[in-house]
């Protein structure tokens, strides 16, 4: 710790917000933006042009007849079929979520610098190799469940055990495993390290330790990040259908398929409602848990 | 042979010597406190006591153990019988007061129902005790982070009395509290020691504070010990050896005006 005195024109030099290197840095983010709008085509005047052709696909395809989007199905048991496949995807994401904190927790565990150092104390050259292994090993495992799309777990568990929504279960639930690893160990690795300095120092064992100095003072992330997770899955699961993997998707793409467009906009209605209701009683829990 | 003895002691960490030639015996009972200027190893060598720091040369003794060789599970029984109280006081925030001080038990809990953060009759009454000891039984369901910094310390002193240990290490204790609070805290850490015969070994900035509620004060400077007898001795002569055995460097000596001009310092007349 040498203390040497700074000059005034030092200090003014080094907090002077349009130095060469932010300016630098703000041309190249400018780069990467042109660069990757004209790589992928973007363009504004396709979009412009193009909004005609929007509102004819809404308004149904003259050479079929009653495929318009408009207005949605309101026949009672159409709707009651719908609503109770919506109810499926629900439980869907219900025990996919349930399955994904069930894997995702205990590795997170293992994914966290500061909790590993709880299971496994000790500098020796021995425990260090172990806590990397685990460390990376598990990062690797949940970079894979995560970087696999659920549509494609869902097509792989589709092959292993059939139609329905079980497939889309275990896609939802490996998938969903990988990110909550990723979120839950990122959370873990803020936590204070007193309070763990001080359970270590009262002999308790690390289950206890993370149990009371670690779960603690992440709760309120875990709730919001698996309460998060939780619409996500509901979302997936609207499309995992597709897959044959049940669900309301099922019926989406079977109506968009077949042109019944009027049908298509309820279901859209009934996932719409869906999410801002769980959106709602998100809110309501998290407010619990703050 | 006493509760901690150390002989021709070096501590440190790493190969890098913070501490050299520690003799030293502390007895059952005593209330001690360990002064000097920052940076010193103050607490190196409280630390030491808990086995966190390494010991590099000499022999150290702690209830009856010998810190030289200890396994993994073995530093884990020496902990269970040392309470720590810091300086940041390091409770859990989001936790209630209740909760906090238990967690001073976790060692011979039951593993399940410290998962469940389930208590016996026993346990309540053992904990409802120790919120008695430093008056904190009126906040016993609040959560931590809504108390004072004086409330907070006295928490973490039930929670370090919950593990009933035979020795309490505190670092720092009172060096982030106003003077109120810091001399509460200090009466109950007493309290804790003449109650429970609980050894207690603190670091303090506080001159006046060690005075008036230690028995014995150790001096260290420059890594090593320059004083070590009663608090009441502690004449002005014998405190400017202990800060300026060796001027200290610069940015340490500015470090030290506080407690020379605030409520550290006071000579008696």
């Amino acid at each position: 710790m040498t203390e040497t005195s700074m000059r005034l024109d030092e200090i003014r030099r080094r907090t002077n917000p349009f130095n060469p290197s932010s300016i630098s840095i703000s041309l190249a983010a400018l780069v990467l933006v042109l660069w990757c709008w004209h790589s992928t085509s973007m363009s504004i005047p396709a979009l412009m042009e193009g909004w005609g052709n929007m509102y004819r696909y809404i308004a149904g395809n003259p050479e079929i007849r009653d495929s318009g989007f408009f207005p949605p199905t309101i026949a009672g048991p159409t709707v009651m079929k719908y609503l109770i496949s919506m109810l499926e995807t629900v439980q869907m994401a219900v025990l996919a979520l349930i399955l994904s904190v069930l894997i995702g927790f205990p590795l997170s565990l293992l994914a966290s610098r500061n909790t590993l150092n709880i299971i496994i104390p000790g500098e020796q050259k021995y425990s260090r190799l172990l806590k990397n292994f685990l460390y990376t090993t598990v990062r690797f495992f949940a970079n894979l469940c995560r970087s696999i799309n659920e549509i494609i777990w869902a097509l792989l568990f589709v092959s292993a055990v059939g139609l329905g929504p079980m497939p889309g279960i275990l896609a939802l639930a490996v998938h969903t495993s990988g990110v909550l690893i990723k979120l839950f160990s990122e959370g873990i690795e803020t936590v204070e390290q007193g309070p763990i300095d001080a359970l270590n120092a009262t002999g308790a064992g690390s289950i206890k330790v993370i149990s009371y100095a670690v779960l603690p003072q992440i709760t309120p992330f875990f709730v919001s990040m698996t309460l998060y997770r939780f619409e996500s899955d509901v979302r997936s699961a609207t499309i995992l259908g597709f897959t044959g993997a049940g669900g309301i998707g099922v019926y989406l793409f079977d109506k968009l398929r077949s042109y019944e467009n009027h049908d298509v906009t309820t279901i859209l209605i009934i996932i719409v409602i869906t999410v801002a209701i769980i959106d709602r009683l998100s809110a309501i829990i998290r407010d619990r848990y703050s | 042979m006493g509760q901690i003895s150390a002989r021709n002691l070096t501590l440190g960490y790493g190969s890098k010597k913070v501490l050299h030639n520690l003799n030293l015996t502390i007895e059952q009972g005593e209330f001690l406190s360990i002064i000097g200027p920052s940076g010193v190893g103050k607490s190196t060598l409280l630390m030491a006591i808990n086995a966190t720091t390494s010991i590099l040369d000499g022999e150290f003794q702690v209830l009856g153990q010998d810190l030289t060789s200890l396994k993994n599970h073995e530093i884990k029984a020496l902990r269970a019988k040392i309470g720590v109280i810091f300086q940041g006081f390091n409770l859990v925030a989001r936790m209630s007061v209740l909760n906090n001080i238990a967690s001073g038990m976790l060692a011979k809990k039951n593993l399940i129902a410290a998962l469940f953060k389930y208590y016996n009759h026993r346990q309540y009454e053992q904990v409802y005790e120790y919120m008695r000891v430093v008056g904190i039984e009126a906040e016993a369901l609040s959560r931590c982070d809504h108390l004072s910094g004086g409330q907070k310390q006295r928490v973490a002193i039930a929670r370090a009395i919950a593990q009933k240990p035979e020795i309490i290490l505190a670092d720092e204790p009172i060096s982030s509290l106003d003077p109120v609070s810091a001399r509460r805290v200090m009466e109950t850490l007493k309290h804790a020691n003449e109650k429970y015969g609980i050894t207690v070994v603190s670091n303090l900035h506080q001159l006046n504070y060690a005075k008036e509620y230690c028995n014995r004060v150790i001096g260290i400077n420059q890594g090593r010990i320059v004083y070590d007898g009663p608090a009441q001795e502690l004449s002005p002569s014998i405190v400017d050896r202990i800060y300026h055995a060796d001027r200290p460097k610069k940015e340490e000596a500015i470090d030290l005006v506080p407690s020379f001009t605030g409520q550290g310092l006071q000579m008696p007349a």
